[in-house]
């Protein structure tokens, strides 16, 4: 077996939005940069499939020549994302968000990215537009790209970060990075959930191997779920479309008895929580009452259908976003057919979104030295409850996060490792295909998402949680170890790949089973049957986890309030919703 | 069993211990709507773990177009080709097969 041994400033592990504007920031600092993309370039990832929504103040978008707002300001965009977020916002997170926004539109139109439309405080373009042109500008300031590639471990040395071990997939060789600083941009872990509406690489390597590398983590359990998603037939499942349609042309929701149900809800709630980005918190919630009351569809879903809105002004609003019901390669006439028929198709929640991730602070610095993060995988500045654009986040925090990167590894000699330190991780990454039989890693996989979908949904409860958690450890203990991948050889083995992800996915789902079975309240996404009511004098504190070796350990710490704080006391969920909505600024527009 | 399936007839080949490629056949059951990956992925999820084609990082939704091979015979993303019988599925014409269905650009 060949090993290849590869030195740099700084590794940037992640080929999406945040990874990319990372490593042209580590770059620009001097730094030599080798950028990890576990899929293929620009086109993996979270960031492609996106919309794509930019938001920012809305006089800045108008400075800079776009229907904006001119009388929005960043203290209104400030207050809503907190109020957004249930206050659990890391305000420093946020002004970082506010501030840098601007100057991260700025760059991307000099950089050639096209907007479609725009309004009151955001612009839409594609996330393969912004892919195609933060490729470019990497390549163009001398980043490398390796493509194909996952990062199995980060190795430390006297507790700085100083190589990692990674899978090039493609041939089945390891190799070995030897780097004066690393940096995680690995977005989210979707695929620890079924359905999903993420590309089948979101396996939240990154924050698993920031785990085990000792950096904390945080807010785990706050996981927003996307709602309206397509269940059924499987060719569109997981798609956005009907989501993208229920915000932009309206439509009705039912379930199985053909209620409407979302009209049982304070009126206010149901309308700025169908017609705003809320719906993503609100709309899942409603939907997995229904089907937990047996109101579902046999898919474990409710219906969509355009309800009283005229065809012809349904389908003028859908050809924005899907010209003749196109969207890329995907073939949706018959979901317009069904659409002007007046049918209904199946959709419901599928994970979108993790608000936790790795601990870090306005520099993008981790719990560890030497790790930088970026995008997703952190513990962001949405708090409890994401309604703003999360492109924006991943091309702030990877500005940021890369230039840090970039001034602290060039003043560091890059580390040489002797690759007998790299033995342990390779025998631990070796087993799945040394083992002579054993367990399928898909068929185990497949019933732990959906496990994770049921019982770490919209709605959680003290029983099933724990229920869950045996489960988990069940699969570590028992299935784990006997994981065995059924191909021969290295190259491209699936089964391979499919085990080295579990491990890393079962570690994240128990960190965050465990932190919403510490949560003793409902805040945001995270809603606790037992628990209907939202604690602010015992809980605006985050859950920090930390990898103990064999199993997470949760703690509270107070949340980062530095302008904004809510009116003490216990308050029921529905209504501390409701005020949240409320507090929103007089600026229009879907955040 | 009284479910409808349909035969899906993939092209294999194993660098470590194939000389020449080879096809082979599988039942899968028939659902409306199905796609050609959807097809692969109950092949390799139940009948054959031992399948491979570019899957772990392939969006399934029509944008990375790492799925692209030969759906009888022509060419085109098995993630957004509807399946409606049988099918013969191949990598790209003029492609150097890694394994299976993974080719090299």
């Amino acid at each position: 077996m060949s090993k290849q041994t590869i030195e740099t400033d700084v590794l940037v592990v992640g080929g999406g939005g945040a990874g990319f504007r990372a490593a042209i920031g580590a770059a620009e600092t001097g730094a030599r940069v080798t950028l990890i993309s576990k899929g293929p370039l620009a086109r993996c990832g979270a960031t492609p499939m996106a919309g794509a929504d930019f938001t920012l103040d809305g006089r800045s978008l108008a400075q800079l020549g776009f229907k904006g707002d001119p009388n929005d300001t960043r203290e209104k965009v400030f207050s809503d994302i907190v109020h957004q977020g249930f206050f659990l916002n890391n305000q420093k997170l946020v002004s970082h968000y506010v501030e840098n926004a601007p100057f991260r539109l700025k760059e991307l139109l000099e950089w050639g990215v096209k907007v479609l439309f725009s309004e009151e405080r955001a612009i839409f373009t594609s996330g393969i537009a912004i892919m195609d042109a933060l490729l470019q500008k990497a390549r163009s300031v001398g980043v490398v790209c390796l493509e194909d590639m996952m990062v199995l471990d980060l190795l430390t040395v006297e507790g700085v970060v100083s190589g990692a071990l990674a899978l090039d997939i493609r041939k089945g060789d390891f190799v070995h990075f030897q780097t004066g600083a690393a940096l995680i941009a690995t977005g989210g872990w979707h695929k620890a959930f079924w359905p999903n509406t993420g590309m089948r690489d979101l396996s939240g390597d990154g924050i698993a191997i920031a785990q085990r590398a000792g950096a904390e983590t945080g807010n785990m359990e706050f996981i927003t779920f996307c709602c309206n998603i397509l269940y059924s037939p499987p060719i569109w499942r997981g798609s956005l479309a009907t989501y993208v349609a229920g915000l932009l042309c309206g439509g009705e929701l039912t379930n199985s008895k053909g209620e409407a149900f979302l009209a049982a809800y304070d009126p206010y709630i149901a309308k700025v929580g169908s017609e705003t980005e809320w719906n993503k918190s609100f709309v899942s919630l409603a939907t997995v009452k229904e089907v937990k009351a047996g109101r579902g569809s046999p898919g474990g879903g409710v219906y969509y259908g355009r309800g009283d809105v005229p065809w012809e002004q349904f389908e003028r609003t859908a050809m924005l976003v899907f010209p003749n019901w196109k969207y890329k390669a995907m073939d949706l006439s018959g979901l317009g057919r069904i659409m002007k028929d007046g049918g209904k198709v199946e959709v419901g929640p599928a994970v979108e979104y993790f608000d936790g991730g790795i601990v870090v602070n306005e520099r993008l610095e981790t719990t560890v030295q030497g790790l930088y993060a970026a995008g997703e995988c952190t513990l962001g500045p949405f708090g409890a409850n994401r309604v703003f654009s999360a492109i924006t986040e991943m091309l702030v925090h990877g500005a940021t996060a890369g230039q840090n990167a970039g001034l602290y590894a060039t003043k560091r000699k890059i580390p040489s490792l002797d690759a007998r330190v790299f033995e342990p991780f390779e025998e631990n990454a070796l087993l799945p295909i040394s083992l002579k039989e054993g367990l399928s890693p898909a068929g185990v996989r497949r019933r732990v998402q959906e496990e994770a979908h049921d019982k770490l949904g919209p709605i959680r409860n003290r029983p099933e949680l724990e229920t869950f958690i045996r489960f988990l450890q069940e699969v570590k203990s028992e299935e784990l170890p006997r994981l065995h991948a059924q191909a021969s050889g290295r190259v491209y083995n699936k089964g391979w790949i499919d085990a080295l992800e579990l491990r890393n996915m079962l570690q994240l789902l128990e960190t965050a089973a465990r932190s919403a079975l510490f949560r003793t309240e409902s805040r945001g996404v995270h809603f606790r049957e037992d628990f209907p009511f939202t604690d602010n004098d015992a809980w605006l504190h985050e859950t920090i986890s930390t990898w103990g070796g064999d199993a997470p350990e949760i703690r509270k710490k107070p949340a980062t309030l530095t302008d904004l704080r809510p009116a003490e006391g216990v308050v029921p969920y529905m209504q501390m919703l409701k005020r949240m909505m409320e507090a929103h600024s007089d600026t229009g527009g879907h955040h | 069993m009284s479910e409808k399936t349909v035969t899906v007839k993939v092209l294999r080949f194993d660098p470590a211990k194939d000389k020449e490629p080879y096809y082979q056949s599988y039942r899968v059951p028939f659902t409306g709507g199905m796609s050609a990956m959807t097809a692969l992925d109950y092949i390799y999820q139940n009948l054959d773990g031992s399948l491979s084609y570019y899957d772990h990082a392939a969006c399934s939704l029509g944008i990375c177009a790492r799925c692209t091979g030969k759906i009888n015979g022509k060419p085109g993303l098995f993630c957004q080709t509807p399946l409606d019988g049988d099918v013969t599925l191949e990598p790209p014409g003029k492609s150097k097969v890694l394994k299976d269905l993974v080719f090299t650009r």
